[in-house]
């Protein structure tokens, strides 16, 4: 059984224990890890403020909300 | 052709003698396999393509593959959608390789356990009675846009402090973030030796028990995700840590 | 290293808490509030190019924004570091309201919701 069709076919209790699960693996694989070179710096006053992989960032942010998207029309 | 990468393997990880019990295809389809450069062994599959989608099926798979490494050996798990070249990977393990040791001498032997902690109430805003410099005033707004009140954010701090005494001796080390959202207090991430994860539940359940006012929210065993970045190690990031 | 098989790990990392809903919503809030696509509007294309590099700006002086207060947080800047960098900071927030202004475009017209984006940074 894949996971898309344990959502579908969950209750409302289980819907939302899957989303809190989803939602903390994302938050574990998106958000940490090791990040390999390629990020760049930005600095403002001579602080350097933002350190990222922009690459992996601009993907992630487009398209967790997607992941998101998903699961609510999944749901419905 | 890039490589996907999932995770860096310890040397203890005994190649010949385990079998992996994890997802066999990884993402994009393609095989998960073990790939040892030079002085480290890696999970990786190869990937044709710029950019990794963030599905929620990618999602789950680069999560499983790293879990299913978890009973044998603690593993340094990749960020979600590290794609590299094999020179890339080459030079990254090479320039990197003292703090990667390093970084596998911290976790050796650990999980990481997550707790959260939400508290539903109101925070009362004060004035500040300081004269500040406009720079200053300006930046003390924007946090207090963002983080809440004053208040609030010196709660969260002691409840931090608090949590990591009553877990104590259970504990290797800690990575906490006291500014996710208004309610959410608390986010923490301990690193637990394997043997001592009993304790740590224990101690956690009493915790919870001396503060009733306080919801939490307790997840583990992970890999250690959030304590295996060599560079990206803000203060900013985790808060206190 | 410690192989434990008295204590076997689970097969995937358990969740245990009485309060699902309440932390689905704030796990939502932290990962749900990301920006949207750039917002290329084909039928004015006049501003459709201010309105990218606009948005591109104001993207990043939000990222900056954030990441100035978290490390005014940290602890590891000097008064005057912080000074600066708010000094500096006012500015971009006011050049960039007067870019929006000269432009005609609003802060809703640039597509954005950062909300607590600076989790992921």
């Amino acid at each position: 059984m894949s996971f898309e069709q344990i959502i579908v076919s969950g209750n409302a209790e289980q819907l939302e224990e899957s989303e809190l699960s989803l939602l903390e693996t994302l938050d574990h694989v998106l958000n940490s890890g090791l990040v390999i070179a390629g990020e760049i710096t930005i600095s403002v006053a001579d602080i350097d403020l933002v350190f990222l992989g922009l690459n992996v960032l601009l993907s992630s942010v487009e398209a967790a909300q997607e992941v998101l998207q998903r699961r609510v029309t999944d749901a419905k | 052709m890039s490589l996907y990468l999932y995770c860096l393997l310890d040397d203890d990880f005994i190649v010949e003698n385990v079998i992996f019990s994890g997802p066999r295809e990884g993402i994009s389809g393609s095989l998960v396999t073990l790939f040892i450069p030079e002085d480290f062994a890696l999970l990786v599959s190869d990937f044709a393509g710029t950019s990794v989608p963030v599905t929620r099926e990618n999602v789950l798979l680069h999560a499983a593959v790293v879990n299913a490494v978890l009973p044998e050996t603690t593993p340094l798990p990749f960020r979600f959608g590290t794609l590299t070249t094999k020179a890339a990977l080459d030079s990254f393990l090479a320039a990197r390789s003292q703090a990667l040791r390093a970084k596998f001498e911290l976790v050796r032997g650990c999980v990481e356990m997550n707790v959260k902690i939400i508290w539903n109430r109101e925070w009362i805003e004060e004035k500040s009675a300081v004269e500040m410099k406009p720079g200053t005033a300006f930046l003390t707004e924007k946090r207090r846009q963002i983080f809440g009140s004053e208040a609030r954010v010196t709660e969260a701090t002691k409840i931090a402090a608090w949590l990591e005494e009553r877990l104590s001796n259970s504990i290797r080390e800690t990575r906490v973030n006291t500014n996710t959202t208004d309610k959410l207090l608390v986010t923490a991430a301990h690193l637990v030796e394997r043997g001592s994860i009993d304790e740590y539940r224990s101690r956690l359940k009493n915790a919870q028990l001396e503060r009733p006012e306080l919801h939490f929210l307790a997840s583990g065993p992970w890999p250690p995700y959030s304590f295996a970045n060599i560079d990206l190690e803000f203060k900013t990031q985790f808060g206190v840590s | 290293m410690e192989l434990s098989p008295e204590n076997p790990l689970p097969a995937e990392p358990e969740i245990e808490t009485s309060h699902v809903e309440e932390f689905v919503e704030q796990l939502r809030c932290v990962t749900d509030s990301l920006p949207s696509r750039i917002n290329i509007d084909a039928h004015s294309v006049e501003q459709g190019l201010a309105k990218l590099v606009l948005t591109l700006i104001e993207f990043i002086r939000r990222l900056l924004e954030k990441q100035a207060v978290r490390r005014m947080e940290g602890g590891d800047l000097s008064p005057e570091q912080i000074e600066e960098l708010g000094l500096a900071l006012m500015r971009l927030e006011a050049k960039l309201h007067e870019l929006k202004t000269q432009f005609g475009l609003k802060d809703e017209d640039l597509n954005l919701d950062l909300g607590p984006i600076g989790r992921l940074i």
